[in-house]
């Protein structure tokens, strides 16, 4: 059949479509009389041809036609809002993002009992830092007596509002 | 159903991201309000050898303004003193007598303050006991002080940031009105 799939292959398709015209078809079957490759060849197409005539229709499962039916939907872009599309899930993920962020980084008003709190952490702090005061004021003294520590306590006092 | 399984990890995902820079956010800002300050110190971390700290506070400047405000009408010095302060922070721990980690820690953050501009105003170096007061200054601003007193018993860290007048010290101890003796074991 190679020799003649060029030749021979569009008109032995037309014959099983019934469109080849009686001339051709009658030429066709006089080379099929004497050539028993061809002659196959159009037997073994008449028999396929047969062969899928046989077979019927078969109807798809429900489900699947639901899914094939729903693939449109899902695909067809700008089709509607769906909550599980990314672009939208990260879209909402983001505005609460902003809203918290916002209100968290603006400085809000503490309560009367973060106040009353910072103000007993603030007295400790500067009773530590008064401590510290002593220690150096007492060391001062041990060194140089009271009077040079007054003296060296007020330099220092002096010093540090000089700075300020 | 792949589709939809993707998606529901992604929303997983962004949900977690959501949770944890929440989680973070507070911390974040307060500790960047203070650290990016001039006058702010870092003293490290000591709690791995002498546990958690016996004293830590950490005021930043919004609360800071808000007790100056509450201040504002009764002691109008305690308010005007609170609108110079950016920042307090306390760090202390016990050692039992074990001051050489502390002594160490003490030296690195003298270096620090040292090597970024900060000038020392009393120093005390005793065997048994040592104090440091470093001041940092822009010009005739006071960008904050630092004090680190360290003895057999204990290890202090204080940083005042921001303007911070010693005139005006002891008033604002009386007007504060707390009863320190609870909070602190004074000598």
């Amino acid at each position: 059949m190679n020799r003649y799939d060029e030749k021979w292959e569009d008109q032995i398709n037309a014959l099983l479509d019934g469109e080849l015209s009686e001339i051709d078809a009658d030429l066709l079957k006089d080379a099929a009389g004497s050539d028993g490759e061809l002659a196959r060849a159009i037997i073994e197409a008449h028999q396929l041809q047969q062969a899928m005539n046989r077979i019927g229709v078969e109807r798809a499962p429900a489900s699947l036609k639901k899914r094939l039916r729903a693939i449109p939907r899902q695909e067809k872009p700008g089709s509607g809002f769906s909550i599980l599309q990314p672009r939208w899930a990260m879209a909402l993920a983001v505005i609460p993002l902003i809203v918290i962020v916002t209100t968290v980084m603006r400085p809000q008003e503490p309560s009367a009992r973060e106040i009353a709190q910072a103000r007993q952490d603030l007295a400790v702090a500067f009773a530590y830092l008064d401590r510290a005061g002593d220690k150096t004021s007492r060391e001062i003294e041990s060194v140089v007596g009271s009077t040079m520590s007054d003296a060296i306590a007020g330099t220092v006092i002096r010093n540090v509002k000089s700075q300020l | 159903m792949k589709r939809t399984r993707t998606n529901k990890q992604i929303l997983s995902r962004l949900f977690t991201g959501l949770l944890c820079t929440l989680m973070a956010v507070p911390v974040m800002a307060q500790e960047d309000e203070l650290k990016d300050l001039p006058g702010y110190i870092d003293f490290g971390d000591l709690s791995s050898t002498y546990g958690e700290p016996k004293i830590s506070i950490n005021i930043g400047g919004t609360l800071l303004k808000f007790v100056g405000l509450m201040s504002g009408d009764d002691d109008p010095e305690t308010a005007r003193m609170m609108a110079g302060l950016k920042g307090v922070r306390v760090m202390g721990y016990p050692i039992d007598n074990n001051a050489a980690v502390a002594k160490d820690r003490f030296d690195e953050v003298k270096g620090s303050l040292k090597s970024n501009g900060w000038e020392p105003i009393v120093q005390v170096n005793e065997d048994d006991e040592r104090v440091l007061i470093y001041m940092k200054m822009s010009g005739n601003v006071m960008d904050g002080m630092t004090v680190m007193t360290v003895d057999d018993e204990e290890v202090m860290f204080i940083n005042i940031i921001g303007q911070l007048d010693p005139r005006q010290l002891g008033e604002m101890m009386e007007n504060f009105d707390v009863d320190i003796e609870d909070s602190l074991d004074l000598d």
